[in-house]
């Protein structure tokens, strides 16, 4: 009865109103635009944390709240790296989890791309010069796109989903 | 200024190891461990012991060379104290019955080389292994493991979790963590305060508001300031403001997990709303520098007060939908209910702290016990339930917010007029020290920072309230089957980037 009550009360407008998110939207179409294209209609994402203070991963979970809902456009995070297409980096990358993100890295089938996340990623942040972080990400894997922000907000991530579409389209091409 | 009064006892400690018993008794509870090497004052290393308790804050302060008793047998909560100081200082707590390296990992660092002694090099050691870690055997016919992470399947952070079953059953769960060990302690060593703050606001994102509010506790004490009014009560809010979206967002993922989705989406929205309203405030979804030394970097003025006035009507429909929710739906009562169940001897033995000490009936909320800022006025008295399990955490998490909701409406139609923040010229004494404590989402963060004689930190300590709470959930998940596990780890939402620092 209250489920019921719930479904019919909360439209899903309600839930995440269109005002505010329209450029997410229209975003968010042309990439799925490009996923349908290039990747089949679906781009497979995993995420290695390689130090981050959480606010990153908070970031990307955001993703998948109603407001920008970023698996109907394609685009899914996935369990397995063996699933992927693209690894999204976080964080300083310390001495500890060099290891597991190399390895995650292996497992991921060709053609892989890597996607770095946050300022951390690039320059290591307050902690590059700390006795345990062996980072930057650079360092180790060559990404395609960097997204910057302190965390990066969402909507910087479906843009940078976007321009990811656009530089495998134009290599595809050549 | 609310200082915390300190009861300080310098001991041996041998005699310290003697007495933890009585102090265990009497119903003081350990907040923490902090070793320091201040062979620079007096050629000794210092392990200090904090216990709090109803008369507040006692330090033990056993001074030592090489190695100290270690009191892990009489008081459990201390035993991952002991082995990180074994592990960054290289003092041996005598007869402790675990010794495996914590967080500089045999794999990858060679375990004599002690990164926060004073006369540690900087030589960062090679690449290489240099030793394994062995993890505990569990036996028998039909016993098999389950070994998750360090990469989990979702968006979460690192950390490698052991599970030893028979059948579905959990017989043990065993986790090694620090996977993010960033080694903060030791970079903000020589930095001034302001460049601190900006570093531990790093520590755990999503407490950011909380955490600072800790450090700024301590180092406002040390540095003498006294803080406006106004900038008190901005800092309320803020904090009240992060504590409520941490808790939209751990009820939401309740709901996720066991499969409510409908629920679990109206408060995911719930949880964006509210990082607006943050960016709104603040410039910034997290509220990151909006707090400074001496005061706050934002003001509240009428439009803002009225924008936290409307997301706080939402909250309050939301909450009160998902509540109903909750109580009569006998499926999510069935997932819920005695699942993951933590005693409250238990949480007594691990000093728990926040929410899941709370829900085993220890009346712990640092808003209460060692009041700052102007909590004191606020006679807040502590929720508590008895069930220690999923249910309890999840309902102890819905009257917060309601709480939050409170304190926020009461304090933003009262702000006092003033400025948000005072300047200092003060530089701290050569070597004196200061103890700082917040109530976070997860619940109390410790801070204790001695300066040098240069006005820079000498020492910092950081003790997150997910440090303490990590061990129990080792106890929270026996007997459960390992398809609970996911919900049990929610209900006590822990930070990894906090633990691990």
């Amino acid at each position: 009865m209250f489920l019921k009550k719930l479904l019919f009360k909360n439209k899903t407008q309600d839930i995440a109103p269109e005002s505010g998110t329209g450029s997410v939207l229209i975003k968010g179409d042309e990439l799925k635009r490009s996923v349908d294209k290039v990747f089949g209609r679906s781009l497979f994402v995993r995420l290695v944390d390689s130090g981050s203070c959480n606010a990153c991963e908070t970031e990307l979970s955001a993703l998948s709240n109603p407001y920008y809902d970023l698996e109907r456009f394609g685009v899914k995070f996935v369990a397995s790296p063996k699933h992927a297409d693209v690894l999204i980096v976080t964080g300083c990358l310390t001495r500890n989890m060099l290891n597991p993100l190399l390895k995650t890295y292996e497992n991921i089938p060709s053609p892989k791309f890597v996607i770095t996340a946050g300022d951390c990623t690039e320059t290591g942040g307050p902690f590059k010069d700390s006795y345990s972080v062996c980072g930057p990400v650079s360092k180790y894997l060559n990404a395609v796109i960097h997204v910057k922000g302190c965390p990066p907000e969402p909507e910087a991530v479906v843009s940078a989903f976007l321009k990811f579409m656009d530089i495998v389209k134009a290599s595809a091409a050549c | 200024m609310n200082k915390i009064m300190i009861d300080k006892h310098d001991i041996e400690s041998d005699d310290f190891a003697n007495s933890a018993e009585n102090l265990k008794t009497s119903g003081k509870y350990l907040l923490g461990i902090v070793a320091a090497d201040e062979r620079v004052l007096n050629s000794k290393f210092s392990v200090r012991y904090f216990f709090g308790g109803t008369e507040g804050i006692e330090e033990y302060c056993v001074k030592t060379d090489e190695s100290f008793r270690s009191i892990s047998k009489i008081c459990p909560a201390a035993k991952m104290y002991e082995r990180e100081i074994y592990d960054l200082f290289g003092l041996l707590p005598e007869g402790h019955p675990d010794l495996r390296p914590l967080m500089l990992y045999p794999e990858n660092w060679d375990s004599s080389v002690h990164p926060l002694r004073k006369d540690y090099n900087g030589v960062i050691p090679e690449m290489k292994k240099y030793g394994g870690y062995k993890f505990k055997e569990v036996l028998g016919e039909g016993i098999f493991n389950v070994l998750v992470g360090p990469v989990h399947a979702g968006i979460i952070e690192p950390g490698h979790f052991r599970f030893s079953l028979a059948g579905e059953p959990v017989l043990q769960l065993e986790i090694r963590h620090f996977w993010k060990h960033r080694g903060i302690e030791k970079v903000c060593e020589g930095k001034d305060f302001k460049e601190t703050l900006d570093i531990i606001s790093k520590i755990s994102g999503d407490n950011g508001v909380n955490i600072a509010i800790s450090y700024l506790e301590a180092a406002e004490s040390i540095l003498n300031i006294e803080i406006t009014e106004r900038a008190k009560y901005i800092r309320v809010i803020l904090a009240e403001l992060e504590r409520m979206w941490n808790y939209v967002r751990d009820v939401a993922w309740i709901f996720m997990d066991i499969g409510f989705a409908l629920p679990a989406q109206n408060l995911f929205g719930l949880q964006e709303e509210l990082m607006r309203l943050n960016k709104n405030l603040s410039g910034h979804r997290f509220l990151f520098n909006s707090l400074t030394v001496g005061g706050v970097n934002l003001d509240l003025d009428s439009a803002k007060l009225k924008a936290i006035e409307e997301t706080l009507k939402k909250v309050e429909n939301i909450i009160k939908d998902s509540e109903e929710f909750i109580l009569s739906s006998s499926s999510v009562l069935d997932r819920l209910e005695f699942t993951g169940k933590i005693n409250k001897k238990t949480a007594e033995e691990l000093s728990l702290c926040g929410i899941s000490a709370r829900a085993s009936e220890l009346p712990r909320d640092t808003r209460a016990e060692f009041p700052y800022l102007i909590y004191g006025r606020l006679n807040l008295k502590p929720y508590i339930l008895d069930g220690g399990d999923v249910f309890a955490r999840t309902a102890l998490r819905i009257k917060e917010i309601y709480l939050s909701k409170k304190i926020i409406s009461d304090l933003s139609s009262n702000l006092p007029e003033g400025n948000i923040a005072v300047s200092f010229e003060s530089k701290p004494e050569a070597y004196n020290y200061a103890v700082g404590n917040s109530e976070t989402s997860r619940g109390n963060a410790f801070f204790y920072i001695m300066a040098d004689d240069k006005g820079k930190i000498f020492r910092l300590k950081y003790i997150d309230p997910s440090f303490r709470i990590w061990p129990s959930i080792q106890y929270g998940v026996l007997g459960n089957i390992i398809a609970d596990f996911p919900l049990i780890n929610k209900s006590l939402n822990l930070s990894y980037a906090g633990n691990d620092m």
